[in-house]
């Protein structure tokens, strides 16, 4: 196991984010240390479809053709880098009970805090990018909707459906959902972050289906260190948040049982992500959260259309 | 600390009872969310009970509550009072600072001496701490001797005035009477004692003076509104109802009253002697001249008991439960026991919610 010198850095630095409630101060915060990544990278980087340059047609605007390829080429060429105007990105958060799993070695943190930011930063760049995005919260059993466009306004709008999203009740039914599923119409780009606990689900099924309908589905599912190493508190009793089906016991006996059932179910979700050809990645919300954000849209890039 | 009924006591182990409920073995049903409870195995419910201790305040408090209510039952008493000084009103101020002195306790708190001294003694007697000692000092006669010797459980000293030549010769004739009147009422004194020495077999003889002395007997004072001298002494005075004011006689405020042949006489003893009063002074016709003739005989051996006691320490006879029988708990006890109860249903309601 490779010790990382930077994890009380890590803890200290999440659990600083998680005091504040400004979402945008978190952003500026995450993705300045993206920055490199972010401005040189702008046509290549994460969510922006490669772009090409085509021959100057009399009645484009002049501020769109590429005065430095003139120099170098003697020819008019305008730069079709439309930042996908045709693509919108969706943000899908899961805000069910189970969410609200804490972190059991990092202050404040959750898997709802963890994915919301995840989120909110993603929207940033979608906004910085000049794409439309919008937002899906499914929580209590209902989906809240927020339709996609451009812009800060929009930018604040999500930001400010994400702080309200609270973890509680259980995933959408599928009618639930398919009724929501109008936007999938135009092709897309979709973020969704969730813990997977329930797979196959309704959600789960939804994310197929869209992925079925060509749209780019990406997954980031959230993990905590503690459910990874099984480190619970043995001795306590234990429920689950979304079903009541009793207490479930701790004890040292169970922890490899556990272990191997949970990474029998997060194996599964990864196979079925990759029989459908759909973004998995796996994390856990005691990583730094800009390089979760990295190399989530890092490990997006070779699938990219 | 005194108990009156100690076998109140054995319910000690009542205390046992709250302990017990306390401590047992309940079954936990607060669980932690887990989201990935799933991949855990369930847990029958039996496995999780618990033995350990629960709202220790309420505990406290219940335990506390039991032991006030034992200890209110049991009606114990806590002795509260030191060496204390039994000062009998009437007495020599001077004589009895002197006494008081000369038996080492002149720094006690003094306390009046009540109308029947040993007896209530007896009665009060819990009151005074197991190392206290009592000094009663009192002029002679206001003590009646017991026929049998009294046993108290703290060492008691016994102080009277030496008798001396003040107290009424029993069946002397000539009765010294100092009359101070106004003009107006003088006549009606004057005829008083006139009837008086017709009364009864005739042989008494009332002496009128001016000026009190050692053998004066009575004194009559009509004067509204004037104090007598200072050096005056007599065992009974008779003050006139318009005499009997507050300012001229502070210590008839707080006189006790009988009604002998349906006149009112109020008196109360000060250092002066014993003082009368009553509407009927003067009387206002021969009726009520009778009537005041009749009570004053009947009165004028009363107050003097047959065999009074001289001077003398009783010793400690060692403490016997048999005076706190009848006797009550401390009043603080049952407001602690009041109080006690109230918190623990405070309590007991806050645990519920």
């Amino acid at each position: 196991m490779q010790a990382n010198p930077n994890t009380s850095d890590t803890a200290s630095m999440t659990a600083m984010m998680v005091q504040t409630k400004d979402l945008a101060l978190v952003i500026r915060h995450v993705l300045a240390g993206l920055g490199h990544g972010l401005h040189a990278g702008r046509e290549r980087g994460a969510g922006v479809e490669f772009s090409e340059y085509r021959a100057y047609a009399p009645g484009d605007e002049w501020r769109r053709v590429d005065w430095k390829l003139l120099a170098r080429a003697d020819r008019y060429y305008v730069r079709e880098a439309e930042r996908d105007s045709h693509v919108a990105t969706w943000l899908w958060l899961d805000a069910t009970a189970s969410m609200a799993e804490p972190s059991r070695e990092i202050d404040g943190v959750d898997k709802l805090w963890f994915a919301r930011t995840v989120l909110a930063c993603v929207a940033a760049i979608a906004q910085r990018q000049g794409d439309a995005f919008g937002l899906v919260v499914c929580s209590g059993g209902k989906v809240e909707f927020t339709p996609a466009t451009r812009g800060p306004r929009q930018l604040q709008r999500v930001l400010a459906q994400l702080s309200k999203a609270r973890p509680e009740g259980g995933l959408p039914s599928a009618e639930v959902l398919k009724a929501n599923l109008h936007f999938a119409r135009s092709p897309s780009l979709i973020f969704a972050a969730s813990d997977f606990l329930d797979w196959p689900s309704p959600l789960s099924e939804a994310l197929l289906r869209l992925r079925n309908l060509r749209h780019d589905v990406r997954l980031l599912t959230l993990r905590t260190q503690a459910e990874v190493d099984a480190s619970f508190k043995s001795g306590a009793g234990y429920r689950d948040p979304e079903q009541s089906d009793g207490l479930h016991r701790m004890s040292n006996r169970d922890r490899e049982s556990y272990k191997q059932q949970s990474r029998a179910h997060f194996d599964s979700v990864a196979g079925s992500c990759r029989q459908n050809n759909i973004v998995h990645y796996e994390a856990c919300i005691e990583r730094e959260l800009g390089a979760v954000l990295r190399s989530w849209l890092r490990l997006a890039g070779p699938h990219a259309k | 600390m005194l108990s009156s009924y100690p076998f109140w006591w054995f319910a000690l182990p009542v205390l046992l009872l709250p302990i017990w409920w306390h401590r047992q073995k309940r079954q936990r049903i607060k669980a932690e969310p887990l989201a990935t409870a799933r991949f855990l195995p369930v847990a029958a419910p039996e496995q999780l009970r618990v033995w350990q201790w629960r709202d220790r305040v309420l505990l406290l408090v219940r335990c506390l509550l039991l032991l006030a209510l034992i200890a209110w039952l049991a009606a114990t008493i806590f002795p509260w009072r030191g060496n204390t000084v039994l000062l009998d009103a009437g007495a020599d101020k001077a004589w009895a600072e002197r006494e008081i002195g000369a038996a080492g306790f002149s720094d006690a708190p003094r306390i009046d001496l009540p109308p029947d001294a040993l007896q209530s003694l007896r009665q009060h007697e819990r009151d005074w701490r197991p190392d206290a000692r009592l000094l009663i000092v009192s002029r002679a006669g206001q003590i009646a001797m017991p026929a049998r010797l009294p046993r108290f459980s703290h060492p008691v000293e016994v102080r009277t005035m030496p008798v001396t030549g003040q107290v009424a010769a029993p069946s002397t004739v000539r009765h010294p009477v100092v009359l101070s009147t106004s003009p107006v009422n003088d006549v009606a004194w004057r005829s008083l004692f006139a009837a008086f020495e017709k009364a009864g077999d005739g042989g008494n003889r009332y002496v009128m003076a001016t000026i009190p002395d050692a053998a004066t007997g009575l004194v009559v004072w009509d004067v509204p509104g004037e104090t007598p001298p200072a050096g005056w002494r007599a065992p009974h005075w008779w003050i006139a109802a318009a005499s009997a004011q507050a300012a001229t006689f502070p210590e008839l405020k707080n006189a006790a009253a009988i009604t002998i042949h349906g006149v009112t006489l109020r008196y109360v003893d000060s250092p002066r002697g014993r003082l009368w009063t009553s509407e009927a002074f003067p009387p206002r016709d021969a009726d009520t001249a009778r009537v005041l003739y009749e009570a004053w005989q009947s009165l004028s051996a009363a107050p003097a008991p047959a065999y009074p006691m001289p001077s003398q320490a009783f010793a400690s006879a060692g403490a016997s439960t048999a005076t706190f029988i009848d006797a009550r708990p401390a009043a603080w006890l049952a407001y602690v026991l009041l109080a006690l109860f109230l918190l623990e249903r405070i309590l007991a309601h806050a645990r519920r919610n």
